[in-house]
């Protein structure tokens, strides 16, 4: 660990080798397919995010157990050593990123040698190599690429990692990822409603039997269990939900005046669906998954399936805390495994 | 049951005899009511998995001599008469089912049945055995079904959004410890455990393993599957649920205009890369644009994107070989 990484700025770099995937090559990982080539139609960034790998992230549950948790950090573009995975500095959830319609986006992922990542900006359609899908693309290993865009549309939308997807997204490889009318922050997208107040709903669940595989885990096939998410922790952005650890814990949280205008960005993150509850609240609807809905929906409740993003603004009008709660639900049975829990206090 | 006395199928054979069977692409609006007639064959048999396990299906299939998952897609239009034929070469009963159109009732090991039918609202269909619920469904009998508004080639139902092609998403989950309950006629007694999961039959091969690239087994290559349009070339996606597991079809490349849910229309069509499919028959419509990737910077016209289910369980095989389950490609040509 610790070895020696090329730090490329420019999008440019070596290619990984093996981009033709199949058995070989990365240990013993399959069907990834390792490249950094240039960017197709590179141009200047309006914005430039740097981003590298940190796959030794401790997350601090209530009952004290400690989970391995895998993301990107907002250092990838700046260290000569241990960039690549081991250097720390990551979070759960890896750090957000705020644009504005219109910028034209750089993202440049730093990798190391010893795994591979990419980034795909779910709910942004861009051209197909900076899209982050390595059977399409590549993987991004052993050096930088630039995922360029220029987002269109206004909205709630989240990045995450694109590699063994079904574990990388698992393990925590996400952020939240919010696009501003030119207006700027205070407006959710051009012609549509202002807000005052905004709270981040990222809701989430864990196997932690999941959390000491290795990034290959799977690939070349055998059994590891992938098929089965049977969850223990449930997290509302990066926060134990299950207890009270995200209640008065903005922007988990939010504290309005009556009033006001909160805006909820609500994000479904985990894979089993889910059923948020305003806790006797009335919501409305403006956008879900980075789109002005046709005409704004009021709701009490809202049922959401993997990835799906709700953008829900609230007019409180009496006092009072109002519980947030989101029931995870299994794919099959219908049962609910585990629900978080935050607050929304009117003054 | 000696597995040598059963019908041993690559998936192959699946893809190819769909692609005879459906007039998918080439549906052209008929001014007079027909008389549309077909016949399934109830067979069995064992389907190689990707991780080369061979798990136990029946099917509604073109022949005697085959086994066919899913049945043939079938597309007819509103006021037509509908004559399915069902013959049962097995020994257990099975019957023949859309919700709120036909049900053959009981047909007996050995039995054949034609039952006849008018169809008289647009929309999009299952056909499959509704006996032994949910199993006779989950072990394969099952299969795509639409009716064209009459006189129409580009709605899903009178007055909707238009397209210029469609295609059937039949999603479908696989516990083969199930199959082999059924197979030996029990009653499945194991907490349900899926371990393959399908897009009309196929799971994706990735570049670099066995069989990639082969429309007979990768369903990235499925011409059913996966989608292939230029700018403008609106497709209709008829998203189909056999499975037991609760879905989120998730489209790169364009956002999917969201018409239908479980066959109501609704009243906003919202636009949406991520859509909820439930489990046991869950459905919905949707029109996939083929509009330029909005985000793309510089813009094109070109390129080529995933449809995954995001519900990340569904895109392995086996307990791990990522990209081997439930996806496929999108073409911008
Ligand atoms: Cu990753
Ligand atoms: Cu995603």
């Amino acid at each position: 660990m610790g070895m020696r990484r090329r730090t490329t700025t420019d999008g440019g770099g070596m290619d990984g080798g093996g981009g033709g995937g199949g058995m070989g090559g990365m240990g013993g990982s399959c069907y990834i397919y390792p490249a950094t080539p240039a960017t197709p139609g590179l141009t200047n960034a309006d914005v430039t995010f740097n981003l590298g790998i940190d796959m030794q992230i401790p997350l601090t549950m209530d009952d004290g157990n400690t989970i391995n948790m895998w993301g990107f950090t907002d250092n990838g573009g700046n260290m000569g050593m241990d960039g690549g995975g081991m250097g720390g500095g990551g979070t759960f959830p890896s750090p957000a990123m705020r644009v504005t319609q219109g910028d034209i986006i750089h993202t440049n992922l730093n990798v190391g040698m010893m795994w591979v990542h990419t980034i795909h900006h779910h709910g942004i359609e861009p051209e197909y190599r900076s899209d982050g899908v390595g059977h399409l693309s590549h993987d991004v290993a052993n050096g930088t690429y630039t995922y360029q865009w220029r987002p269109a549309h206004a909205g709630t939308y989240f990045y995450h990692c694109h590699t063994n997807t079904v574990l990388h997204a698992e393990m925590g490889m996400y952020g939240a990822l919010i696009v501003d009318p030119p207006e700027g922050p205070g407006t959710l997208f051009s012609g549509g409603p202002r807000y005052d107040v905004e709270a981040f709903w990222v809701v989430d669940e864990i196997d932690s039997s999941w959390h000491t595989l290795p990034w290959d885990a799977g690939t070349c096939g055998g059994d590891v269990g992938l098929n089965e998410l049977n969850p223990d922790y449930f997290v509302i952005t990066g926060v134990d939900g299950s207890g009270d650890s995200a209640m008065n814990t903005p922007p988990i949280s939010a504290t309005v005046q009556r009033g006001q205008k909160l805006l909820a960005r609500y994000i479904c993150a985990g894979y089993h669906p889910q059923k948020i509850r305003f806790g006797g609240l009335t919501g409305k609807i403006y956008a879900s998954d980075g789109r002005p809905l046709p005409k704004p929906v009021s709701v009490t409740e809202i049922r959401a399936c993997s990835a799906e993003r709700y953008d829900i603004i609230f007019e409180p009008t009496e006092r009072g805390t109002y519980l947030i709660e989101t029931d995870i639900i299994h794919w099959v049975t219908g049962d609910v495994l585990g629900t978080t829990r935050t607050s929304i206090t009117v003054v | 049951m000696d597995r040598r006395n059963f019908l041993k199928f690559s998936s192959a054979g699946i893809a190819s005899a769909l692609l005879g069977s459906t007039g998918l692409l080439s549906w052209a609006p008929r001014a007079e009511a027909a008389t549309i007639s077909k016949t399934f064959y109830i067979t069995e048999g064992f389907i190689t998995q990707p991780d080369g396990v061979d798990v136990y299906f029946r099917g509604f299939s073109p022949s005697t001599n085959n086994l066919t998952v899913p049945g043939a897609q079938m597309i007819v239009q509103e006021g037509d008469t509908v004559r399915i034929t069902i013959v049962n070469t097995l020994g257990t009963s099975h019957s023949f089912k859309i919700d709120g159109v036909v049900d053959s009732g009981r047909i007996y090991g050995g039995q054949t049945r034609t039952i006849e039918f008018q169809v008289n609202k647009a929309g999009t269909y299952m056909y499959y055995d509704a006996r032994n619920a949910p199993y006779n469904r989950l072990v394969g009998l099952h299969g795509g079904f639409a009716v064209m508004p009459k006189g129409s080639s580009d709605e899903v139902y009178a007055g909707s959004p238009n397209f210029v092609q469609q295609y059937f998403w039949l999603f479908h989950d696989i516990d083969p410890v199930w199959h082999n309950s059924i197979r030996n006629r029990r009653t499945p007694g194991t907490t349900y455990s899926p371990r393959y999961f399908t897009i009309n039959g196929l799971s994706g091969r990735p570049p670099g393993s066995a069989g990639s690239g082969d429309p007979a087994i990768d369903a990235m290559h499925d011409p059913l599957s996966a989608l292939h349009g230029h700018i403008g070339d609106r497709t209709l996606l008829r998203v189909l649920n056999a499975g037991q597991c609760q879905q989120s079809v998730h489209t790169h490349g364009n956002h999917m205009d969201w018409l239908t849910d479980n066959g109501q229309i609704r009243d906003e069509i919202w636009s949406k890369d991520c859509i909820y499919l439930e489990g046991n028959m869950g459905k919905f419509d949707a029109i996939f644009p083929f509009a330029p990737p909005p985000d793309a910077h510089p813009p094109v016209t070109t390129g080529v994107y995933p449809m995954h289910l995001h519900t990340e369980m569904s895109q392995t095989a086996g307990g791990g070989l990522y990209m081997f389950g439930s996806l496929t490609d999108i073409f911008f040509e």
